[in-house]
C-alpha cells in the first residue's frame, strides 16, 4: 500500500527537524508530514554533542547540542510530525520513494508532494598504513560510542585534523577521562575556532602542525602511531617521524555530503570544493532544480549547525508556502536575513565563494576585528575575555545582566567589556561556549584567577594545584580559592589563588599526580591508604573491610582481596595463610532488584501481616 | 612463672556493647580494664546491622534510653574522637495496618509526653513528602527528625581507640574459655590469651550470651536468630531518613555513600548461630521493596549477609547484675536494637559498676528479674 503525504523529510538532524517544524506549524498540524531517520534516536548529530553551541539564543547558543536536539524533537512531536526511526529512504524511484523499516523489517512505499532531504554528511577518510587497524576510528563514531553509548572505545587517543570537530572531540574525550596524546593536523594554522583550540591546549594536549599520520602500529589492534613532519606541499619530511604510544587513533579530517538520495531524484549536482564536495545545486530558497525537491544542512554545503537549522526553516517555509498557497516571504526572509548575519565572518569565506558560484550572493564585513588592549582596573574582580577572532557568537553580549558586553557590529564582531558596567558576576564565564571568558582580581598578597571548569571531579576549596598557563605548561603552585557550581550549564568557575603578576599567565590547572598503586579499584583505595589503615592498628581483613570499604564495591573483592590479604601479610609479619580470609558474599556479580523480582514469577508478597513478632 | 595479669573489669565481647561499656568506664577513671573478643572487633552482631537509631520505641523506658543515646550519639565526633557518619536524617515508620496504627497514635502521645517531636503522617503527606515511596496500603506514618543512623562499624573503633588511648586493653582474637567463680564471686577467666584475675566480668557478648552465661553458672533466657540483610550498588543521596515498618516488614536507609541498606525479618526462622544466606529472603525482599520504592527496580543488589539477633523474651534488652554470682554483670539479649542504645546503656552499666548506681538513665527495669516477676511488656516496635 502506498501512503500518499504532503511532505516527506529525509534525516532528522537540526535541518530536518526545523525544516518539520516550519512546515506543520504552517499547515497547522503535522499529520501530512513524516520524518524518516536512520538512527536509533532522533537529532541525527546532536545527541552526540556535549558541549555548549556556538550562535545567538534564538538558536540556542550556549546550550548543550544534545539539549538542542531534545528541544527541537519534542516540538516537532507536538507538532504531531511523525518520526520513523531506524528506517532508511532506500531509493526514490519513478512511481514511489522507499522506506526501509528495520525494526519491522519492511519495506514501506510513500508519495510526498514535496521532498526535504536533509541527509547531512559522511566523515573523509584518511588513507596511511594499517589504516584498517581495530581501533582506527572516525571522529563521529567515537562521538556516537563515548556519548551515545556511554562507551569510552580507548584510554588514549592519538587525533588527526584539528578543525573544529577534531578539537571538539579531543575535549569530550579529556572529559570522559581518556588521555589525548597529541592533535595532528597538516597544514600551518588550527582549522577550527580558536577558542575551541585554547581550551584544549591549556589541558596539556599539544596541537602539532603541519604534522600527518604515517602509520598505525600494531598487528592485531592500534598499538601505537607514527607522526612526521611535512613541507609545504604536505610531503612527510624524512628523519623527523615520532611515535606515539597510543591504543586508539580518531580520524577528524573533514565531511563530504550525503548526495546520493537527492542524486536519485534528478536533481543538478556540481562539484564545489568550497562547500565539501559535490553538492546539489540550489537556489536560495533552498529549492534544488527539482521543483519539489529542497535541501538543507550539510548535505547543501559543509557548514554548522545554526546555519542547518537555518537553512531547515527556509526549505520548511517555502514547501509549506507552496502547499498551503499563503505567503510566508516575511518568514522566509527574516531567516535569510538571520543567515546573512551569520555568514559574515572569516570562518563563512568558504560557504561564500562557493554559494557565489552558484548565484547567491552574501556579504561580508561590518562588525568589530579590533581586540580590546585595556583589561579593566587592577584591583576589581572582573571578566577578561580572550576571543580573538570573529566567529558569529554572542551569548556574553545578551547574557550580561549589566549590558557591559558587546560583539560590536553585527554577530560575528570581537566582544569588547565597558569596565564601568561590568560588576564581576561571572554570568558570562559560564554562558561562553568557547570558554573563553576569564575572571581576574589583583588582591595585595595574591590574586584571583577565575576558570570556566568542566571536568569531573568538581575541585574543592583549598586543594593544591599546579596552575598552568593557556599552553597548559606549568608556571606555579596554587590552590582553590572557591568554586562556583553551575549545576544547570554545568560550567563550573574555578577560582584560583595565584602568585601576585601571574594573573595574566594562569588560565588552567590540574592536581599533582599521586603515585597512585590502586589496589581496590572499585572503591579507589591506594595501597598507601590501606597501609596507613594497618599501622592504625586494624588488622583483619574484615576490619579493614569495613572501615576502608575495600572489596565492598561492584566486583565484590574480586581484584584486592589477595592483594591486600599480601600487605596485611607484609605488615603484620604473619603468613597469608595464617589471615583470615574473610567472608565471600552473594551476589557473585551485582543483580537487580528486577532480575530477582521476576524469578519469583507471577507471585507477589502481600505487605500485610508480615511481622515477625 | 611470670606474675598474673590482673584487671577490675574484663568484658567479654568486642561489639558496640563492649566498647561502648570499656569506654565509659574509662572515663569514670576505670581504666583498668580489658576487652577480650574472641574474633575482630564488631564482628558479631554490630558490624551486620543496618546502623539505625530510633527514640520512637512503644514503652516508655526504652523512649528514655534512646533519647540518652541520642545525646550521646550527637556529641560522639567531639567527645569520643571519630565520625561516625551520624546523621540525624529521621525515621519514617509506615503502618499497613489499622490497630498498629491504633496503637502508633498511643505511642506518639506517650513519646510527645517525653518530650521527643514526632510528626504523624497521613499516606497523602507520606507521598507529598516522599514522592518516590509508593503509599499504597499504608495507613498511617510517624516521623521523627533527630532519629538517624551511623556506621556502626567506625563507632566500634571509635571507642577501641579511646579506649586504648585512656589505658584499656583490648585483645582481638581471645576467646574466654572459662571464668573463675569462688564463693559465689567471679574471680578471674581463662582465656586462649591466659588467665586474667579480675573483680568483675560482664558479658557482652551478643549472639552467644546464654553460652557465655553458662560458664557463670547462669542461664539467660535468651536465644540467637539469623536476620539477613543486603546492600545495593551507590546512588547519589537523595533520602536522607530511614524507612521502616512493623506491619509491612521491612527497614531500608541510604548510607553516607550512596547504597541503600535494606532488610526484614522471617518468622520461620529457627534459634541458632546461622551466617548463611538465602535466595528466599531476597526474592521476598526485592518483590516487596520494588513496589514500595519502584526507583529500585534497576538498582543493583551487590552484596547479602546476614547477622544474629540476640532475643529476649519481650524483645528488650536484659541487663543488671547477677544475684546468683556476684561480680557478674550482663548486656545482652538485645533482640536487633543494641546498636542504637548502646551509648546509654554503656554509660548507665559503667555507672552502675563504678558508684552502685545509674546517674543518667534508669535501666534498672531492664534487670533479669522481671521475668521471674513476670512485670513484662512487650516491646512492639521491632522489626
Amino acid at each position: 500500500m502506498v501512503r500518499h503525504i504532503k511532505a516527506l523529510i529525509v534525516g532528522s538532524g537540526p535541518a530536518g527537524l526545523t525544516g518539520a517544524i516550519a512546515i506543520a506549524e504552517t499547515l497547522g498540524g503535522g499529520k501530512d508530514v513524516i520524518i524518516v531517520d536512520e538512527g536509533i534516536e532522533p537529532g541525527g548529530q546532536l545527541p552526540k554533542q556535549t558541549h555548549k553551541f556556538f550562535g545567538h539564543e534564538g538558536f540556542y547558543a550556549s546550550v548543550r547540542g544534545f539539549e538542542i536536539g531534545n528541544l527541537l524533537v519534542k516540538k516537532v512531536k507536538s507538532l504531531g510530525v511523525e518520526i520513523i526511526q531506524q528506517a532508511t529512504v532506500t531509493g526514490i524511484y519513478e512511481d514511489v520513494i522507499t522506506v526501509y523499516d528495520r525494526v519491522n523489517n519492511i519495506v514501506n512505499e510513500y508519495l510526498a508532494d514535496y521532498l526535504l532531504i536533509a541527509t547531512g554528511a559522511t566523515e573523509k577518510f584518511l588513507a596511511f598504513k594499517n589504516n584498517t587497524l581495530p581501533g582506527v576510528y572516525g571522529a563521529g563514531a567515537v562521538q556516537t560510542l563515548m556519548n551515545q553509548y556511554k562507551v569510552l572505545p580507548g584510554q588514549s587517543f592519538l587525533i588527526i585534523g584539528a578543525g573544529n570537530i577534531g578539537l571538539i572531540v579531543a575535549y569530550q574525550l579529556v572529559q570522559a577521562g581518556a588521555v589525548v596524546k597529541a592533535i595532528v593536523e597538516a597544514s600551518s594554522k588550527v582549522g577550527g575556532y580558536a577558542v575551541h583550540a585554547n581550551k584544549i591546549k591549556r589541558l596539556g594536549v599539544p596541537i602539532l602542525l603541519k604534522h600527518t599520520i604515517l602509520e598505525a602500529i600494531g598487528s592485531d589492534k592500534v598499538r601505537g602511531a607514527v607522526v612526521a613532519e611535512v613541507d609545504d606541499a604536505f610531503r612527510p619530511i624524512v628523519g623527523t617521524e615520532k611515535e606515539f604510544v597510543v591504543d586508539s587513533i580518531c580520524l577528524a579530517v573533514g565531511l563530504q555530503p550525503n548526495v546520493e538520495l537527492v542524486a536519485q531524484t534528478g536533481a543538478k549536482l556540481v562539484y564545489m570544493p568550497e562547500l565539501g564536495g559535490h553538492i546539489p545545486w540550489r537556489d536560495e530558497n533552498m529549492r534544488t532544480t527539482v521543483q519539489n525537491v529542497f535541501v538543507a544542512g550539510d548535505l547543501s554545503g559543509i557548514e554548522e549547525a545554526t546555519t542547518a537549522m537555518i537553512e531547515g526553516y527556509i526549505a520548511g517555509y517555502n514547501i509549506a508556502q507552496e502547499i498551503t498557497g499563503k505567503s510566508q516571504e516575511e518568514k522566509i526572509q527574516k531567516m535569510k536575513d538571520e543567515l546573512s548575519e551569520f555568514r559574515r565572518g572569516p570562518f563563512s569565506k568558504k560557504v561564500r565563494d562557493g554559494l557565489k558560484k552558484l548565484n547567491i550572493y552574501f556579504p561580508a564585513g561590518g562588525y568589530r576585528e579590533e581586540l580590546q588592549n585595556n583589561y579593566g582596573p587592577k584591583g576589581k574582580l572582573r571578566a577578561v575575555i580572550e576571543c580573538p577572532q570573529p566567529i558569529p557568537c554572542n551569548p556574553c553580549e545578551t547574557s550580561c545582566p549589566t549590558g557591559a558586553i558587546n560583539v560590536g557590529g553585527n554577530i560575528n564582531g570581537i566582544p569588547h567589556i565597558d569596565y564601568e558596567k561590568c560588576i564581576g558576576c561571572g554570568v558570562c564565564v559560564t554562558k561562553c561556549p568557547g570558554l573563553a571568558i576569564f575572571m581576574v582580581q589583583e588582591n595585595e598578597n595574591y590574586s584571583i584567577v577565575g576558570i570556566p571548569y568542566e571536568l569531573l571531579p568538581i575541585p574543592s576549596k583549598g586543594d593544591k594545584v599546579k596552575l598552568l598557563d593557556r599552553e597548559g605548561k606549568y608556571v606555579a603552585d596554587g590552590e582553590i580559592d572557591h568554586v562556583i557550581p553551575n549545576n544547570k550549564g554545568k560550567t563550573h568557575i574555578v577560582y584560583l589563588k595565584v602568585p601576585k603578576g601571574l594573573e595574566e599567565n594562569v588560565r588552567s590547572f590540574s592536581y599533582f599526580k599521586k603515585p597512585e598503586a590502586f589496589v581496590c579499584r572499585c572503591e579507589e583505595l591506594t595501597r598507601e591508604e590501606i597501609e596507613r589503615t594497618i599501622d592504625m592498628g586494624i588488622t583483619d581483613y574484615e576490619e579493614l573491610r569495613r572501615v576502608l570499604r575495600i572489596g565492598m564495591g561492584p566486583c565484590g573483592g574480586k581484584t584486592c582481596r589477595n592483594l591486600t590479604l599480601q600487605i596485611l601479610a607484609e605488615k603484620t609479619g604473619s603468613t597469608i595463610s595464617d589471615i583470615e580470609l574473610g567472608a565471600y558474599r552473594p551476589p557473585t556479580i551485582p543483580t537487580p532488584f528486577e532480575a530477582v523480582v521476576k524469578s519469583v514469577g507471577e507471585r507477589m508478597e502481600r505487605l500485610e501481616g508480615k511481622s515477625d513478632e | 612463672m611470670s606474675e598474673i595479669k590482673k584487671y577490675d573489669v574484663c568484658i567479654i565481647g568486642g561489639g558496640i556493647t563492649g566498647t561502648a561499656l570499656g569506654y565509659f568506664l574509662c572515663k569514670l577513671g576505670k581504666t583498668s580494664v580489658a576487652i577480650f573478643e574472641k574474633s575482630y572487633l564488631s564482628s558479631g552482631s554490630t558490624g551486620r546491622c543496618a546502623g539505625g537509631i530510633r527514640q520512637q520505641w512503644s514503652t516508655r523506658p526504652n523512649v528514655r534510653l534512646a533519647m540518652r543515646s541520642v545525646k550521646l550519639f550527637e556529641r560522639f565526633k567531639d567527645d569520643v574522637g571519630m565520625d561516625i557518619e551520624y546523621r540525624q536524617g529521621g525515621y519514617l515508620v509506615l503502618s499497613y495496618n489499622e490497630q498498629e496504627a491504633e496503637q502508633f497514635e498511643r505511642n506518639v502521645k506517650m513519646q510527645r509526653e517525653e518530650g521527643l517531636n514526632v510528626e504523624i503522617l497521613t499516606p497523602k503527606q507520606v507521598s507529598e513528602k516522599y514522592p518516590y515511596i509508593n503509599t499504597e496500603g499504608i495507613i498511617m506514618a510517624t516521623f521523627c527528625q533527630t532519629d538517624g543512623h551511623a556506621n556502626p562499624h567506625k563507632a566500634v573503633i571509635g571507642y577501641a581507640q579511646a579506649i586504648r588511648k585512656m589505658g584499656g586493653d583490648i585483645y582481638t582474637h581471645t576467646e574466654v574459655k572459662n571464668v573463675d567463680v569462688k564463693n559465689g564471686r567471679v574471680t578471674g577467666i581463662e582465656t586462649s590469651a591466659g588467665y586474667f584475675a579480675c573483680d568483675v566480668v560482664i558479658n557482652a557478648s551478643g549472639p552467644w550470651s546464654r553460652e557465655v552465661s553458662r560458664l557463670f553458672g547462669v542461664d539467660l533466657p535468651t536465644e540467637s536468630y539469623r536476620h539477613q540483610i543486603l546492600v545495593t550498588e551507590p546512588l547519589e543521596n537523595f533520602f536522607p531518613m530511614m524507612a521502616i515498618s512493623f506491619s509491612g516488614n521491612f527497614y531500608m536507609r541510604q548510607t553516607q555513600h550512596g547504597q541503600f541498606i535494606l532488610g526484614q525479618g522471617d518468622k520461620d526462622e529457627k534459634p541458632g548461630i546461622n551466617h548463611n544466606v538465602t535466595y528466599k529472603f531476597e526474592k521476598e525482599l526485592a518483590s516487596k521493596m520494588v513496589r514500595i520504592f519502584p526507583f529500585l527496580r534497576d538498582i543493583r543488589i551487590i552484596r547479602h549477609w546476614s547477622g544474629m539477633y540476640n532475643m529476649s523474651p519481650d524483645a528488650q534488652p536484659i541487663i543488671g547484675q547477677s544475684e546468683k554470682v556476684k561480680g557478674y554483670y550482663y548486656a545482652v539479649g538485645y533482640s536487633g536494637h543494641g546498636f542504637m542504645v548502646a551509648p546509654a546503656v554503656g554509660e548507665a552499666l559503667a555507672e552502675t559498676i563504678v558508684f552502685g548506681k545509674a546517674l543518667h538513665t534508669d535501666i534498672s527495669y531492664l534487670d533479669l528479674t522481671r521475668f521471674e516477676k513476670m512485670q513484662i511488656e512487650k516491646e512492639k516496635n521491632v522489626v
